[in-house]
């Protein structure tokens, strides 16, 4: 989540992004990142979207394959197996939150059409890249889902 | 084909008088000239001949990306325009570094830059999708201010787009007429919106889904650790009961909020000041806009920056024990200093600025300022350094007696402020057509004598306590005006570091303090104190830090981080980072080297510049006395100039660079063309 700007206010530098498509994907690009900053033109205030990690995890409900494409794990963390993704955009559409935090690689290629969701680097012994990136510390886990 | 790092691989050549686009391959410029300014440098030199002016559509606008663009490594996201430059006196060529999330978008809808060449029959907008190019009508875009165009194109392509734009003043070619992303960076220095303007060119706007590759992660997350050392602390909205320069702020009546937020896409630093809720010159509604350096004076002018001594401010002469980068110093982010420093006592030893009494402090009005720069796309340090103080300067000393703006000059009025820039920028009336043609150039037309070199009697130094001489025109080299040069703004720097600015700006086309503001080590400050112009040091320093700002605008880095004199090989870490292409500090310096060589060529090709033109250009500023009452005497200056072409491998005589020099850098064909034409010099 991010702090409200009293505690800590987002630079807008997107390192957050940056560190999330590259730990993931070994990339650096709009459809590889698995969190979001809107930074408004004129105001220059910038809002992060990320991942809310919802007890009733609607998008691993609407998963066709889930389990196998959408997985829980003993955390409750929702994750994605990309190489059962068949893109069909169901989680997307089914997240509860706007705009959605689930991202998408659109592509003429159907085999390359991936979900990509934020599963908290849950292999990642250090935690989530991008709270450990933010370089003003504005990003940070909550228990309040 | 081999997968490209770094690199994506493609720069576009846009045509806009015949609406075409044709592709060239990255890899004819890259590894060898690096990216950003150096490929800019090349293309140039190879593609705009002598003769072309700024807006002839001949003149080309040349953006690049460089390789660390958009892999997260910080301060990649800055990028680089260059072209003939409008508000060069004369015109030359020029390069203007930018911000924002413009660059790392270009690079993800597939383009590492483009040629932007000849002049489009209308207003026209590029939008760029994904390796795509359209050329769109600007009709309804035209006349808009800067941020209603952005927002605009945002209504019209999406909230995702990134655009560069330009304002009213490009439209009407106003030489200082700046590009501006969506977060207020700007590329300012060139007056390239004019350029932009002249092709009747409004904005670019991007969208990309594509990728960037670095070569070496682990590296790049090391990077982002390691380079300028990132807080990495919480940094919340302050609220600031005063506000100005650092050490004589004054209150502001309720407060203000201060945020910090970066300027490009990924830097690790948050230098730039985000004022919040601030008075806007264009309605009742309240706007956010940022501060960097030079627009903390729109708000008060009564004094200069205070002096720091010989280690600042800004850390001019540095120690390991105490150096940090810029950024630091905006974000206010130094630590206390350390007292391990041998040198401590000596490298700080503060003291006041010169009192200028230009205008008071005015906090509201310091905000229409900055708004009316930022929103009409001008060159705030052009109105706020040379524009303003000169009408404040002259017109105590009554040099405007005669002069009928329309409305009487008061620049500590905001009504005069607002009718003055509204008169420019819509080249209202004859002062308003004539100021709109830059200071240089409007002052020589109302005569340089009266209209620039009257001097003005209210400097008072706190140095030596004396009334001390100022010309109401403060008029660097180049059609630009004072940087850190020892007197005007930023003056309170002593002569073993302003002989050094002086130097930077006289082989310049352009103010260089944006991109390569002074550094030395202390020692060797204690080694060229006592006779700076007759140091090899000096001028060493001076070929360092240039050839740091041609990789700070190649691969690309910025200059609030860069250099750091005790890790010199950073900028090659960067490189290698990105491309996977092994890179040593010393191949990467000759790298900048050739590009710097190329910069040369072109203005000894193009604009006929020598030794002379550029000694003469720079020398007269120098003839008023710095804040300890110190100038330089033209055998000095000359010897200094004489260390300075020798180290370069350039002739003493003439300034043009040796056939020797250009070959060593693998410029051999760059040698061939000026000899042809009679500028390489004599080998004899």
């Amino acid at each position: 989540m991010q702090s409200p700007p009293e505690v800590s206010f987002c630079a807008g530098c997107r390192a957050c992004e940056i560190v999330c498509s590259l730990l993931h994907d070994g990339v650096v690009g709009p459809y590889y990142k698995r969190i979001f900053v809107d930074k408004g033109t004129r105001s220059m205030v910038s809002t992060v979207y990320s991942c809310q990690h919802c007890a009733d995890h609607s998008c691993y409900l609407a998963c066709p394959r889930k389990d196998q494409a959408m997985c829980l794990d003993e955390n409750g963390i929702v994750y994605i197996q990309e190489e059962y993704c068949n893109g069909c955009k169901r989680c997307v559409k089914a997240c509860v939150f706007d705009p959605p935090r689930i991202n998408y690689v659109q592509s003429k290629d159907k085999s390359k059409r991936k979900a990509k969701k934020c599963d908290l680097c849950r292999n990642r012994p250090e935690g989530p890249a991008c709270i450990e990136f933010c370089q003003v510390s504005c990003l940070s886990l909550s228990d309040q889902g | 084909m081999t997968q490209l790092y770094g690199y994506v691989g493609k720069i576009a050549r846009i045509n806009l008088t015949d609406q075409t686009v044709s592709i060239i391959p990255t890899t004819k410029y890259v590894p060898k000239y690096i990216g950003g300014r150096s490929i800019a440098n090349r293309i140039f030199w190879e593609e705009v001949g002598p003769g072309v002016k700024a807006f002839d559509p001949e003149n080309k606008i040349i953006y690049m990306t460089g390789p660390t663009t958009g892999t997260g490594i910080p301060t990649g996201g800055r990028t680089v325009f260059t072209c003939i430059s409008p508000n060069s006196y004369p015109e030359q060529y020029a390069w203007s570094g930018i911000g924002g999330d413009f660059g790392a978008e270009v690079k993800f809808a597939g383009f590492d830059g483009f040629i932007i060449e000849g002049k489009a029959a209308e207003p026209t907008y590029l939008f760029i999708e994904d390796g795509e190019i359209k050329f769109l009508s600007a009709r309804n875009l035209w006349g808009k201010l800067v941020h209603a165009t952005q927002s605009k194109l945002e209504e019209i392509h999406g909230k995702d787009v990134k655009s560069v734009v330009i304002g009213p003043a490009g439209e009407n070619l106003v030489r200082n007429a700046s590009v501006t992303t969506s977060n207020d960076n700007v590329a300012a220095k060139a007056g390239l919106g004019a350029v932009f303007g002249s092709k009747n060119l409004k904005a670019i706007t991007v969208r990309g889904t594509g990728v960037v590759v670095p070569a070496n992660i682990p590296k790049v997350l090391e990077l982002r650790k390691k380079m300028s050392d990132p807080s990495m602390a919480p940094r919340p909205v302050v609220h600031e009961t005063h506000h100005g320069i650092p050490g004589i702020e004054k209150p502001v009546p309720g407060g203000w909020k201060r945020a910090q937020v970066a300027c490009s896409y990924g830097c690790n630093q948050h230098c730039m000041c985000l004022m919040l809720d601030m008075k806007s010159a264009f309605g009742e509604e309240r706007v956010n806009h940022v501060e960097k350096c030079v627009s903390i004076v729109a708000f008060g002018f009564e004094e200069d920056v205070p002096y720091g001594g010989p280690g600042g401010p800004g850390g001019i002469f540095q120690t390991e024990q105490n150096h940090y980068p810029a950024c630091k110093l905006l974000s206010r982010e130094v630590d206390p200093p350390d007292p391990s420093d041998p040198y401590l006592e000596l490298e700080i030893t503060p003291g006041p600025g010169d009192i200028l009494n230009f205008w008071k402090h005015d906090f509201d009005k310091g905000s229409v300022i900055n708004d009316l720069c930022n929103e009409y796309g001008l060159d705030k340090w052009d109105v706020l350094i040379w524009l303003l103080p000169w009408l404040a300067m002259g017109k105590k000393e009554g040099v405007f007696d005669d002069i009928d703006f329309g409305m009487e000059i008061d620049v500590e009025s905001e009504e005069f402020v607002k009718y003055l820039l509204d008169m420019i920028v819509y080249r209202k009336g004859y002062y308003g057509n004539l100021l709109a043609e830059g200071m240089a150039r409007a002052i020589r037309t109302l005569g340089k004598e009266k209209f620039g070199d009257t001097i003005y009697h209210g400097r008072y130094s706190r140095q030596i306590n004396k009334r001390l001489d100022l010309p109401i025109s403060l008029e660097s080299a180049w059609g630009h005006c004072v940087h850190w040069q020892g007197r005007g703004f930023e003056a309170s720097i002593a002569k073993p570091a302003w002989v050094a600015t002086n130097l930077h700006q006289m082989t310049s086309t352009r103010d260089t303090q944006t991109v390569q503001h002074h550094h030395d080590t202390f020692e060797h400050y204690l080694e060229l104190k006592d006779d700076p112009c007759r140091s090899p040091l000096t001028a060493q320093a001076v070929i360092m830090g240039e050839n740091k700002a041609e990789l700070k605008d190649s691969l690309t880095s910025c200059d609030w981080q860069s250099p750091n004199l005790f890790w010199t090989d950073m900028e090659a870490q960067m490189f290698e980072a990105a491309t996977g292409i092994p890179m040593t500090e010393e191949e990467l310096n000759n790298a900048a080297e050739r590009s710097r060589l190329l910069f040369r060529a072109i203005i000894i090709r193009n604009h006929g510049r020598t030794r002379e033109m550029e000694v003469n250009a720079i020398f007269p500023i120098m003839q008023y006395p710095d804040p300890w009452g110190e100038t330089v005497t033209w055998e000095e200056w000359n010897d200094l100039v004489d260390l300075y072409y020798e180290q370069r491998g350039w002739d003493k005589k003439t300034g043009w660079p040796t056939r020797e020099t250009y070959e060593k850098y693998g410029l051999k064909d760059v040698a061939d063309e000026l000899e042809a034409i009679g500028k390489l010099p004599s080998s004899k």
